[in-house]
């Protein structure tokens, strides 16, 4: 009895083995065998309510992280985020390394070395350079005085973010021209 | 007739008793086994594995202000100084370079320290990259030490920062 | 007598219904035609993932349905493709219109709720159904919120004050209630959270957020007496401070919400500590 209970087939039997007993229980005994038969090809297992976390994280292990910034729709939210730690590592990455190196070769990587250098380059190259310098240069500085405006609580507003940053990205625009043009 | 309702009492209470104490039995051993649980599966930082159940909160670490908000006004102050400091690049020439530069030179770097410091705790945090964080992390201090070393014998042998960009500027 | 000519009455009326049934029938150029509506079909692309199949990686598959035989809503179609074509599709859901945040998934690249969400009804374009992002995902479009629940529950979001009112309830002026607009709508359906990218590198330890909104909704409680225990339990490098004021909690809210704006309200305030 015991084990029929355990894989769940006690009331199906018992319904089984009263249905011929019933005075007009032929129309009702068939869907009652059915029932028993199906229930016999379902297995179930017994288990004790403290296995129940082990279940649970034998199947978390398995599962998937769901996929992030590879679908998320790109937003002048966080897109600017990005930006703003991009530019600013680039722009620091820049700073780290030429006074390393000239702590290490302060005979290559002096001034005059590297006016000469970039004194020889062509002029195109010049000006590209510059962009390159300026355009991240004027990001940073002016999302940067954004992020200080909300930090003292100006801006934080949907409306805000977005008019900020539309201003920020025309700002840049103008000041990498300035910057690299007109410098 | 008082007598089998005493008999059936104490019999209810017999079994009572005996189920409350298995029943409590059995919660001890489920804790036992959940704490079994916990070192066959330990907490992993992200996930999957959490700490407890859904209806136990998460902890928070001890608080420190160095670490909280004197670490993130001293982040803003210090953006905020780099504000006039920049503006004075451009504007000063000549004479001021000097005092401009070891003051623009700390300050750019500090503000680069604290900034690469941020990435890494937000994509290297040691809790997660146990070997390659913490290696991030004081290899980055070397590379600032290394940089203020640096600027400073620039800016005293050399010709200074502001002078460099915009000698290469109109080079 | 009465009565007896009414029952005559129902006889008769019961028998000639037919007759007139049958005669109507053969006039149908009377009846208003049913509008035939044009099929308009659309694709959706639903992200699957099977526990059962734990090998097999998570693919998008692909269903066509006709939009004109269907709901306006993103949770109308899915709801459809379950009926019709694939019962095993899984998702949450549970109220419909926008107030349990049972249905909270990434439509088209943003989270929000299927259920507020229009279906795009150019049917040239697909539509693509993603589960909230960076989740471990239990089935399909069900992700796993265990961590998202504990952390809310870190925030004691409860009233707490150990000196209630002699008598009645605690009193708050219109104004201290008027600081709360905007901050308990909050339905917890995680979009905010699984948007934010600080949430996405390091939400085992960064409340995210929908816990920081609510931590901030207890915090300026007028009645709260536990503010600063609140705010002293965020004073570290982790809980508060990885907000790097994205504001993509603000943009994705399907309540129109801004816990950007409350989690800087909550630095500033420690700023001032």
């Amino acid at each position: 009895m015991l084990s029929t209970r355990a894989v769940g087939l006690g009331p199906s039997l018992r319904q089984a083995a009263f249905a011929p007993a019933r005075t007009h229980a032929l129309a009702l005994s068939r869907p009652a065998i059915r029932m028993a038969l199906t229930k016999r090809a379902i297995q179930t297992e017994s288990h004790p309510p403290s296995a129940a976390m082990e279940i649970l994280n034998k199947q978390r292990l398995k599962r998937p992280s769901s996929p992030h910034f590879t679908i998320y729709e790109p937003q002048l939210t966080w897109i600017g985020s990005i930006f703003n730690r991009a530019t600013g590592g680039a722009l620091s990455a820049l700073l780290y390394s030429f006074s390393l190196a000239y702590l290490f070769f302060p005979g290559t990587f002096d001034s005059a070395h590297i006016i000469e250098f970039v004194a020889g380059l062509p002029e195109g190259v010049k000006y590209a350079g510059k962009a390159l310098l300026a355009a991240p240069f004027a990001f940073h500085s002016f999302n940067g005085i954004r992020h200080l405006l909300w930090d003292s609580g100006k801006f934080l507003t949907l409306k805000g973010a977005y008019s900020s940053g539309y201003a920020v990205l025309g700002a840049t625009a103008v000041g990498t021209a300035y910057l690299a043009f007109a410098m | 007739m008082a007598s089998p309702l005493i008999l059936r009492s104490s019999l209810h209470r017999a079994l009572a008793q005996r189920y409350f104490l298995s029943a409590s039995r059995s919660a001890l051993q489920v804790r036992n086994e959940s704490s079994q649980t916990q070192t066959q599966f330990p907490y992993i930082p992200g996930g999957p594995i959490y700490r407890g159940t859904v209806n136990d909160p998460t902890s928070f670490p001890p608080p420190s202000r160095t670490h909280g908000s004197y670490h993130w006004a001293f982040e803003r102050l210090l953006a905020a100084g780099l504000v006039p400091m920049t503006v004075a690049a451009f504007a000063t020439s000549g004479s001021s370079y000097p005092v401009l530069d070891g003051i623009l030179g700390i300050s750019l770097i500090m503000h680069s320290q604290i900034g690469f410091d941020s990435m890494l705790v937000d994509y290297l945090h040691k809790r997660k990259f146990p070997i390659i964080g913490p290696i991030a992390t004081w290899g980055l201090r070397a590379a600032t030490v290394g940089t203020m070393v640096g600027i400073y014998q620039f800016n005293t042998n050399d010709i200074g920062l502001t002078e460099l960009i915009a000698k290469v500027w109109t080079a | 007598m009465q009565a007896s000519v009414s029952a005559l009455r129902a006889a008769t009326k019961r028998v000639s219904r037919p007759h007139t049934r049958a005669f109507s029938s053969t006039l149908p150029a009377f009846q208003a035609e049913p509008l035939q509506k044009p099929i308009l079909n659309k694709e959706f692309k639903i992200y699957r993932w099977n526990p059962d199949e734990p090998s097999k990686k998570p693919t998008l598959q692909s269903y066509t349905i006709d939009l004109n035989q269907c709901g306006p809503m993103i949770l109308d179609a899915l709801i459809k493709i379950k009926n019709d074509i694939d019962p095993t599709l899984t998702f949450r859901r549970s109220c419909r219109e926008g107030i349990c945040g049972s249905c909270a998934m990434n439509i088209n690249g943003q989270n929000t709720l299927a259920c507020l969400c229009r279906i795009d009804r150019n049917s040239s374009k697909d539509t693509k159904v993603y589960p909230l992002p960076h989740m471990y995902i239990v089935k399909d479009l069900v992700p796993d919120l265990t961590q998202f629940y504990q952390q809310y529950k870190s925030i004691e979001p409860y009233l707490q004050n150990d000196n209630p009112p002699e008598k009645g309830e605690f009193i708050q002026s219109q104004e201290d209630r008027r600081k709360l607009d905007g901050l308990y709508e909050c339905i917890l359906c995680a979009c905010c959270s699984t948007s934010c990218p600080s949430y996405w590198w390091n939400q085992d330890e960064y409340l995210g957020p929908a816990t920081l909104m609510q931590a901030y909704r207890w915090i300026i409680d007028s009645r709260d007496a536990k503010g600063a225990q609140r705010k002293e339990k965020l004073q570290n490098e982790m809980s508060m401070y990885r907000c790097h004021t994205i504001f993509n909690c603000a943009r994705t809210c399907p309540k129109g919400l801004n816990p950007a704006r409350a989690i800087a309200e909550i630095k500033l305030q420690l700023a001032a500590d």
